[in-house]
């Protein structure tokens, strides 16, 4: 679970900064999430995959939904990719670490990671969390997006803009995605962020009857579907597997980024520089398109398959320790992409 | 049983249509330019000799005004909905836990006919209604889906390209090939499944009605030519002269369905049951063919493509008091008023709420009129839908494909059957009665007959459908009866037909050496010209992608894969020669003097032939 700390907002400004930690934390989960997801090999796990491309796609329409919250509150969205493992902001339970987020290949560590990152509340390890969540103390992802919620439905009409950098579903995600203008379109926003992730509660299923992510996730980590049952507590782990072949995976190493490619063939080390190319050219048109430049939504999404040709290429070169592989390490830099 | 029948599931919200549109907007000799179209398709050439990718998709972009609004497609096709209400049998039920459950389709869009627009099918994998895990019919696609009835008058305020048009889709899963169905405490769930235990009910069918599409995802372009249609177009080639981006533009249809009973005789891809047909001048008619059956004490019609949408509300039209009539064996009399139709049985909300299904209920004694007797919906004398009655013998017969609307071939292939199912009342005939087939040439609209065949035992005619001259696509209209007609022209909300598409062998691309240079004028340019989407996955224009990923190619281009969701081309116009080439090309080392392409197609042509494909086969073929 990952735990965030924040105080009620009292301005517009704290909103956005508490928004602009959110746009971290969904855009920080996608690397992790497409790593396991582009370890997968070609043709294999097609359940696990579907459901990592699910999950995958959803983060993304929440990483755009939360910036054109921001946008319609005045504000100016910033995407900030981190540097691989990383914690999201995470605080850590009472005494405790904060969780780590790794770059991990498609095993079950990477799917418990990502348990543990949509781990909802209603589930918590801690149980005073719902408690100190308006002392200012801990709280989970919905609780944090729940804290702006409430203040953003204190706002005056005026305190919102119609049609400012809004990104639609005209291109991309249709139905999912849709333009700010108001606390009503913002706070069908957050609720279908918090569904999405966490699910209703007590029950698996977001605002669509869809799986939340959680569960998604469970449903590759125990290898079973997620199933209904007549009593309590509705749902069970199985009978059915999913169908899951943790064999079925390229040898990819975690966190390429903290690898040393000089030590790797040339080869290696060019495919590297052409994932981190692509990752940095869809980075730098996401910022653009989140502010204004709608048009540049198309060139980051087509960064996004240049890294996924890039990524399957990087899969498949050996290491210098001729066993494993490097997936792509996600490394930013700015001004350096394709496009 | 069928989806007139209960048990049943309705669906309902809206359906995106991704298609690549450039191979639409060949030279129109009815039209000046700018519409007149942008390549020279009569001359075979998409991409002339001497030309470029980046200068065929450079025009393909500027062409967007006036007309080609979607260069950057990738055919995708997808639901936004779900399920609505149920019908166990004791009328719209929204109580079902079912209700709510996401409605999953994802297939790719092709015309097979790219001369007409009434030959649309999605190619898929499965559908599905509900979660795994819970309520839940998972299908996996036995038949493609087919679009039949296209409905050219269905909408009054929308116009825009085909906003005006309505279209019903569908397609049936055997319950023994893989159909699941998971209904734990759903009743209506339940009875499906009890249903589906019947001898007679083959499995399930799901049909859906497409209407009101918007483009440019603004509902205020309601006409073609100018205003905001120029206006958003000149924002979508803003955007896609942004170097290096992918910008597809998605249209989008609202649509509502029903899932219900595939029984014995029915067609797996077009309505059964009885139809009552549009009235009027082919594509001008006022209310789109509709389909009834007399059952549990009522007669069910099925208006879902009926009634037109008159603003941008998209109300319906208020149609005169529809009276539903028993007629004379003849058809020319009325006999009896079965009853009456009103308006709040058909209004926008009604049509949504029941998918467009109408209930009618009957005494018993009107129960049994209405099974024997043609029927028609008529205001007073003013008849808008008519059950078409055989003579001599004032049978209610019409003819149905069975399975196979849209045929596929290959130059040389033998013969295929194909079946017509004649439907007597909505059940499959007897046997003897005789099909005619007559040809359609689009071009000059001519009909010619063509043979006969007569029902089996299982009330089908069969008909041997051969692979046509090279690059041809053959059209072909079935009427019933000795006596019958043959059609004016083919009105696709009244005549049966199927299209029948031939690829030319290409043997002498067959024959090429392997290089890259061949295999990419031959085979891959016109794919990298027309489809910029596939720069998402495979650079085509480079030899060491094409060849690195060589497994994977054969493997989404393998004939055997022809009906899968990944086979490429989608178009699917790949001949035999250019497999041939290319795969030589894969099995083979790479040279490594093999240089990514721009300008291309500047080669003298072989001997006897262009250095492209003839014009037609290959506009047709590419085109969405």
């Amino acid at each position: 679970m990952i735990r965030l700390q924040a105080t009620p907002p009292s301005s517009v400004d704290d909103a956005i900064a508490m928004l602009q930690v959110a746009i971290g934390i969904e855009f920080g989960t996608l690397p992790p999430y497409l790593y396991a997801k582009l370890s997968i090999l070609p043709g294999t796990n097609e359940p696990a995959a579907g459901r990592l491309t699910a999950v995958i796609n959803q983060e993304m329409i929440h990483l755009c939904l939360v910036c054109n919250v921001i946008n319609a509150l005045g504000g100016s969205p910033q995407i900030k990719p981190p540097s691989y493992p990383c914690t999201l902001g995470d605080i850590g339970p009472p005494g405790g670490d904060p969780l780590p987020i790794h770059l991990l290949p498609f095993n079950p560590d990477a799917m418990a990671q990502g348990m543990a990152i949509e781990e909802p509340e209603e589930v918590p390890p801690f149980p005073m969390l719902q408690s100190v969540a308006l002392d200012g103390g801990a709280m989970t992802i919905g609780q944090y997006y729940g804290l702006v919620d409430a203040y953003l439905a204190t706002l005056p009409a005026s305190a919102w803009t119609e049609n400012r950098n809004q990104i639609s579903d005209a291109q991309f995600f249709p139905g999912q995605l849709f333009a700010v203008g108001d606390y009503a379109d913002a706070h069908q926003a957050i609720s279908q962020i918090v569904s999405e992730g966490e699910g209703a509660k007590d029950d698996p299923l977001d605002f669509q009857n869809e799986l939340a992510h959680y569960y998604r996730f469970g449903e590759i980590f125990y290898d079973k579907v997620l199933t209904k049952i007549a009593q309590d507590p509705g749902y069970q782990w199985g009978p059915d597997p999913l169908g899951v072949d943790w064999s079925a995976a390229y040898p990819a190493i975690a966190d390429p980024g903290q690898h040393d490619f000089t030590q790797d063939s040339p080869e290696a080390q060019a495919a590297q520089d052409s994932c981190n190319a692509a990752y940095s050219g869809m980075v730098d048109a996401l910022q653009r398109a989140v502010n204004g430049e709608a048009g540049q939504l198309g060139a980051a999404v087509r960064q996004m398959f240049e890294l996924r040709m890039a990524a399957m290429a990087a899969l498949q070169i050996p290491l210098a320790d001729g066993r494993s592989v490097a997936g792509p390490s996600f490394v930013y830099t700015p001004g350096s992409g394709a496009c | 049983m069928s989806v007139l029948d209960t048990p049943r599931l309705y669906f309902s919200g809206e359906m995106v249509w991704d298609p690549i549109v450039t191979n639409n907007y060949g030279p129109d000799p009815t039209q000046k330019p700018p519409f007149a179209g942008f390549y020279d398709e009569d001359a075979c050439i998409p991409l002339p000799p001497g030309d470029s990718v980046a200068d065929f998709r450079q025009r393909a972009i500027d062409f967007v005004d006036p007309a080609n609004w979607n260069p950057h497609g990738t055919h995708r096709s997808n639901f936004l909905a779900q399920i609505s209400g149920v019908d166990t049998g004791g009328g719209l039920d929204w109580s079902d836990p079912v209700v709510g459950a996401p409605a999953d389709f994802l297939g790719m869009l092709v015309d097979a006919e790219p001369y007409g627009t009434f030959s649309s099918q999605l190619f898929f994998d499965s559908m599905r209604f509900g979660v795994d895990g819970g309520y839940r019919i998972a299908c996996p696609r036995s038949f493609r889906v087919m679009s039949r009835f296209v409905y050219f008058n269905r909408n009054s305020y929308n116009t825009v390209k085909a906003g005006v048009a309505s279209v019903i889709w569908q397609t049936s899963f055997p319950k023994d090939a893989g159909l699941q169905l998971d209904a734990h405490d759903s009743p209506a769930l339940q009875a499906l499944a009890t249903a589906l235990e019947d001898p007679d009910v083959l499995g399930l069918t799901v049909r859906w009605n497409t209407y009101r599409t918007i483009y440019y995802d603004d509902p205020t372009i309601t006409t073609n030519g100018g205003g905001q249609l120029s206006i958003d177009a000149q924002a979508l080639i803003a955007k896609l002269n942004i170097p290096n981006s992918f910008q597809p533009n998605p249209a989008r249809s609202l649509m509502v369905g029903v899932v219900g009973l595939w029984r014995q005789g029915e067609p797996a891809c077009e309505p059964g049951d009885r139809a009552l047909l549009a009235q009027g001048a082919p594509f001008q008619q006022p209310v789109g063919t509709a389909f009834t059956r007399v059952t549990n004490g009522a007669l069910v019609v099925d208006l879902g493509n009926s009634v037109r949408e008159v603003d941008a509300e998209v109300n319906k039209q208020q149609l005169d008091a529809l009276s539903v009539c028993a007629m004379s064996a003849d058809g020319t009399s009325v006999v009896q008023v079965l009853g009456t139709i009103p308006y709040s049985q058909y209004d926008r909300e009604a049509y949504v709420a029941t998918s467009g299904l109408v209930t009618l209920p009957l005494d018993p004694s009107q129960c049994d009129i209405a099974t024997a007797a043609p029927l028609q919906i008529r205001s007073g004398a003013n008849v808008y839908l008519a059950e078409a009655v055989v003579a001599p013998s004032n049978r209610l017969l019409r003819p149905a494909v069975m399975t196979q609307q849209n045929i596929y071939m290959d130059e040389g292939d033998a013969a295929v059957s194909t079946g017509i199912q004649v439907l007597d009342t909505g059940y499959a005939t007897t046997p003897g009665i005789q099909v005619n087939r007559y040809s359609y040439d689009d071009a000059s609209g001519a009909v010619t007959p063509v043979d006969t065949a007569s029902t089996d035992s299982n009330g089908i005619a069969w008909f041997d459908v051969a692979a046509a001259s090279a690059g041809a696509v053959d059209c072909y209209l079935f009427t019933v009866g000795t006596d019958a007609a043959a059609p004016a022209t083919l009105d696709p909300q009244t005549t049966c037909y199927i299209y029948v598409r031939t690829l030319p062998a290409d043997a002498d691309i067959g024959a090429m050496e392997p290089t890259w240079e061949n295999v990419f004028n031959n085979v891959l340019a016109k794919w990298n010209a027309m489809a910029p989407c596939m720069d998402n996955w495979l650079w085509l224009n480079d030899p060491a992608q094409v060849h690195a990923y060589g497994g994977i190619l054969k493997k989404l281009t393998d004939s055997s894969a022809f009906e899968a969701y990944r086979y490429m081309p989608v178009v699917r116009d790949m001949t035999q020669g250019e497999r041939t080439l290319l795969y030589a090309f894969l099995d083979a080392p790479l040279d490594p003097q093999s240089k990514p392409f721009k300008a291309v197609l500047a080669q003298a042509a072989p001997e006897g032939r262009s250095a492209l494909p003839e014009s037609t086969r290959l506009s047709r073929a590419m085109r969405a």
